[in-house]
This record gives C-alpha cells, structure tokens and sequence, in this order.
C-alpha cells in the first residue's frame, strides 16, 4: 500500500475490510491495485494491492464472507437482516425462520448498539411473517389431509403422492 | 494442502521466497499444525458421518435407490451380460467414459480458469445447484413420501421445495448461517452420491471408484495435473479460483493481519502479504468458504483436503465435497449390495474414517495439496470385498454352530 506525497493514512476508520468498501469508492489502477478515494477530501491518495481489499470484487463468485457474526460490521448485520427480511416476502418463510434464529441473539441478547433498534424491528417482523405462513399452511395441511379422500377427483388432481391402501 | 503460516511482513510460500522465517517457525508450526490437527480431524468426522448415515439410511429406507432404472449416458455399456468375462469387460468399458467424461471436465475448467472465463463458470456452478438443489430433491421427497405411504398435495409440495432450494442457493452462492451452509452442503452430497448409487452398475460402480483415486491422486500431485495447475494458478493470480464445492468445518479469522484468500478446491492460495500498514486492525475476514459450487453430474473435480494455518487460534479445515460424494457412494453401495448387511457397512465406514485420520495427517506433516480420495477409497474397498467374501461367511458359520468368540 502506498500513500502519495508521503501523507500518512488518515487515522478514521476506513475499514480497510470487504465489508466496508464497495467498489464506488475507488478505481482500479491496474490489474492489481486499486485506488482508494477517502470519504474527505484529504489529498491522500492509497493505492492497496486489490486482492488485499476486495476478495469479493475479484473476479470470481462474491463469497460469502462472514458467517460468523461477531466480525461482522454493525451496518453490515442491518443489511444482511433487512435483505433475508425482504427476500421472504417472495413466499419464503424459511428465510423469515432464519433470519428469527441467526439474528436473535444479535437483536435481544447483545449489548445495544446503534443498529440493534431496527435489526430488532426486522426480526420482529420476520417473526410474524412466519407465524402467519404457519398458521395458513398448517390449516390447509389439515383440510387437505382430511377431506382428501372425499373431494375425489379434484383430491386426486391436487395430490402429489396418493397413498396406496383404503383411505 | 497448503498451510502457510501468516506473520507479519513475512511470507512463506511454496516457492521458499523467504526462507529467512527460521526453523523456529517451522518448529512451532509443526507444533501448532498437530495440535490442532486431531481437532480438525473430529471436525471433519461429523459432517463426512453424517453424509453417511443419510445416505445409508435412504437406501436402506426407500426402495427406489437401489432398483434398476435405466444407467447413465456416461455407462452406456450393460452389465446384464451372460458371461462374467463380458460383465468385467463392459464395466472396464464404462470407468473408461466415465474418467475420460471427468478428465475432460476437469480439463475444461482449468482452461476456463486459465483464461479467465469467470462468468461462465460461474453461471455454469449456479445451474449444477439449482438442478441438485431442485430437481434432485424432488425427486428423492417424492420417493420418500412413496415409501412412508403419505399423502401430499401440489401447493405444499411447491412451496417446501422452494423454500428449501431458494434458502439453500442464498446460503451457498450468497451468505448465511455457517450451520446451514454445512447442512446444505451434506444435504447435496448426500443426493448426489444416491443419484449415483441408483444409476451406476453394480461392478462398474466399484471399479469407476478404484479408477477416481487414481486419478484424483494423479491429478492433484503430477506436476502436469489438472488440479495442480489450477491451484497454481490461483495462486499466482492469488485470487479465489471459483466457487467450488468446499465444505469448511470452522471459520478462519485473521485479526490485524491480511485478508485470506478464499480456499479454492483445497489449494488455499494463502496470500501472506500483511497490510503493512494495519491501521486497520478490522479485517474482519472470518473467512468461510461460501465457495460452493454445485457439481453437475459430469463435473468432478475431486477434490483434497486442505488445511490452513492461521496465527490465530481458530483454524478451518475443508474438505472438498467431491469427497464426501465418494465416500458417501462406496457406504451407500456397500449397504445396498453386500449380503453382509450391516457388517459390510460398518466396517466401510470405518475404513474411510481411518483413511480420512491417516490424510488429514499426512496433511499436518506435507503441508501440501493432498487428494484425500485414494487412501479412504482404497480402505473401503479393501474392507467391503474382505468382509464381504471373508468375515461375513466365517461370522455365519461361527453363528449356526454356536461358537462364540
């Protein structure tokens, strides 16, 4: 990494992480380097080797970086909730059963920070989305099941499986 | 299996560009590489069991695994010949297409690497995962519900599988719970190795399996093989090779030091580098490898295990799910087929987790890509044709006479 005109980095945290940056605030000079524009105008000028910042930017898939969630940016864990929270309105309450599971402790049982309010918010909702989605799908579970037989050919039309025996 | 060990400023490579890090290094390293090493081998027995057991439970359970539906385009040849020298013949014949089918997949991929064509593996990665994630899981729902005689209707049917298929893309190719990615992981490899188990003739399934160890120890060791030129590339480049179907026991992190370089189909081209700088000590790269990429049928890269060294405490090790598909295939076959029943089983089972110990340690001790199919598959094999033709008949006849030993 080298810095123009010998300035020193500036000590903000510009978190010299994946998680942090986004491939707007900079330019590639270069095949391996890129050029990193600082949020102020400092005349700084940081050119970081880019495999060093952007694993996820190389050409390649976008990994999945952070699983684990502590070495997660607080901002970083408020986009990954609304993003599972939003994506489970495409009839998916699984993604609402995890993003419940894997951001629960994050939204009640971690210290406050600042995002935690709508992280919280998010996983609320999540929560009734999915007590919503069972409620109808065990009601039809049970319809089904029950009258299955009796409703005959239309029974047989929506049956994937049709047991074998006397109903 | 690369393990390189990350220290500030320094950088250790293959290459032996500094060899300034003294053998003191090398001593704790090696001290670190073994401590651990009985740690990762545990991590790598549950997921590589539990593959196991779904796939032994499955053929076991359902009766659609195991009947003969029609083989593969990959093997063509049939095996329901009359005499047994045309049997062996036709399931020669068979392993022969079947390698080459992989060799050149294989050789595809590394050219497609070579030149950069990240799109298109990409693209081809995300439909070998829809279709196992989908079509394969409807499919094994389908025959399951046949077998326990339950009645399931469309509507529901749709939006199980969708969820389970829409969740398990977001977890492998995006981000998600660690547990859940390992959980889908096993779950493909556990369809994938049935679909094989159904498909694949009886004697060249067990032939086609010797023949992937060769190949895979030749592919990962030759200096001309694919695997290995692919790894090297990687690591020239000192990019991610591509989402590969790696299953990873524990996340990696690396505090104040530079970024790891995502673990590719066992090479890890680790990159030493420190941001000289490390002003930021939030590198926050608790890397895991999210690299999956789904396997088609024909796409076999078998994969080795890898070990990354980290100068933190954590460590991951991964494990390609090539892999966990073969092991899972021999066990499945061996529960299937062996009149021995669960003797035969057991004892394959235990003879690839004993393979599984001795790679993983040689992995601690060569610090280098290794192929972690031969020694587990040869185990197997091993194991399943002796207990099957030796232990089985001796413990019968030990039975009916009463002797108990």
């Amino acid at each position: 990494m080298r810095t123009e005109e010998g300035l020193q980095a500036p000590e903000a945290p510009v978190a010299l992480g994946a998680s942090a940056l986004r491939k707007e605030e900079g330019e590639a000079v270069g095949d391996d380097l890129y050029l990193l524009r600082l949020p102020y105008d400092s005349g700084v000028r940081l050119e970081i080797p880019t495999r060093l910042l952007f694993p996820a930017a190389l050409p390649g898939p976008s990994s999945g970086p952070r699983m684990n969630l502590e070495r997660v940016s607080n901002e970083e864990k408020l986009n990954l909730c609304r993003k599972y929270y939003l994506g489970g309105f495409a009839l998916l309450p699984f993604l609402w059963l995890v993003n419940v599971l894997w951001f629960f402790r994050e939204a009640f049982l971690a210290p406050a920070y600042e995002e935690q309010g709508q992280i919280k918010g998010y996983v609320w909702r999540s929560a009734l989305g999915l007590v919503f989605w069972l409620v109808a799908l065990t009601s039809w579970i049970t319809v089904f099941q029950i009258n299955r037989a009796r409703w005959g050919a239309l029974g047989d039309y929506l049956s994937f499986t049709i047991p074998l025996g006397i109903p | 299996m690369k393990g390189f060990v990350q220290k500030k400023g320094t950088r250790r490579s293959k290459r032996g560009s500094s060899r300034s890090s003294s053998l003191e290094e090398d001593e704790e390293e090696e001290e670190l590489t073994l401590k651990y090493g009985a740690k990762h081998v545990i991590m790598l027995f549950v997921p590589v069991t539990l593959c196991m057991v779904v796939v032994v439970a499955t053929i076991k359970s359902v009766r659609f695994y195991t009947e003969k539906n029609g083989q593969l385009i990959y093997t063509p040849f049939t095996e329901d010949t009359p005499s047994i020298g045309q049997r062996l013949l036709n399931s020669v014949l068979n392993t022969l297409i079947m390698i080459s089918v992989i060799v050149v997949m294989t050789i595809f991929l590394v050219v497609l690497y070579k030149y950069r064509c990240y799109k298109f593996i990409h693209g081809w990665l995300i439909l070998s995962s829809l279709m196992l994630l989908f079509l394969f899981t409807y499919i094994y729902l389908g025959e399951v519900l046949k077998t326990y005689n339950v009645a399931m209707d469309y509507p529901t049917l749709f939006l199980v599988i969708w969820n389970f298929g829409a969740v398990g893309m977001i977890c492998i190719h995006w981000k998600g719970p660690l547990v859940l990615q390992q959980a889908y992981l096993i779950m493909i490899s556990a369809l994938m190795a049935l679909v094989f188990i159904k498909y694949l003739p009886e004697w060249s399934a067990w032939v086609i399996l010797g023949a992937i160890s060769v190949y895979d120890l030749v592919a990962v060791l030759c200096p001309k093989g694919p695997l290995r030129m692919l790894v090297e590339t990687a690591q020239e480049r000192n990019e991610p090779i591509f989402p590969a179907l790696i299953y990873s026991s524990a996340m990696v992190w690396t505090v104040g030091m530079a970024k790891v370089d995502t673990p590719t189909k066992g090479a890890l081209p680790k990159d030493g580098e420190q941001d000289e700088d490390s002003s930021d000590p939030s590198g926050d790269h608790s890397y895991s490898e999210t690299y999956d990429s789904p396997r088609c049928t024909p796409l076999h890269v078998p994969s080795y295990a890898v070990e990354e060294l980290e100068e933190e405490e954590e460590r991951g090790v991964k494990l390609g799910l090539g892999d966990f598909i073969f092991y899972s295939v021999l066990v499945g076959k061996a529960a299937a087929t062996a009149s021995g029943d669960w003797n035969t089983t057991l004892a394959c089972f235990v003879a690839i987790l004993i393979g599984l110990c001795l790679t993983l340690l040689l992995l601690a001790v060569f610090k280098k890509a290794l192929p972690a199919l031969p020694i587990s598959i040869t185990f197997g094999l091993i194991f399943y044709f002796s207990t099957d033709n030796l232990v089985r008949p001796f413990m019968d006849t030990l039975a009916s006479h009463q002797l108990y030993i």
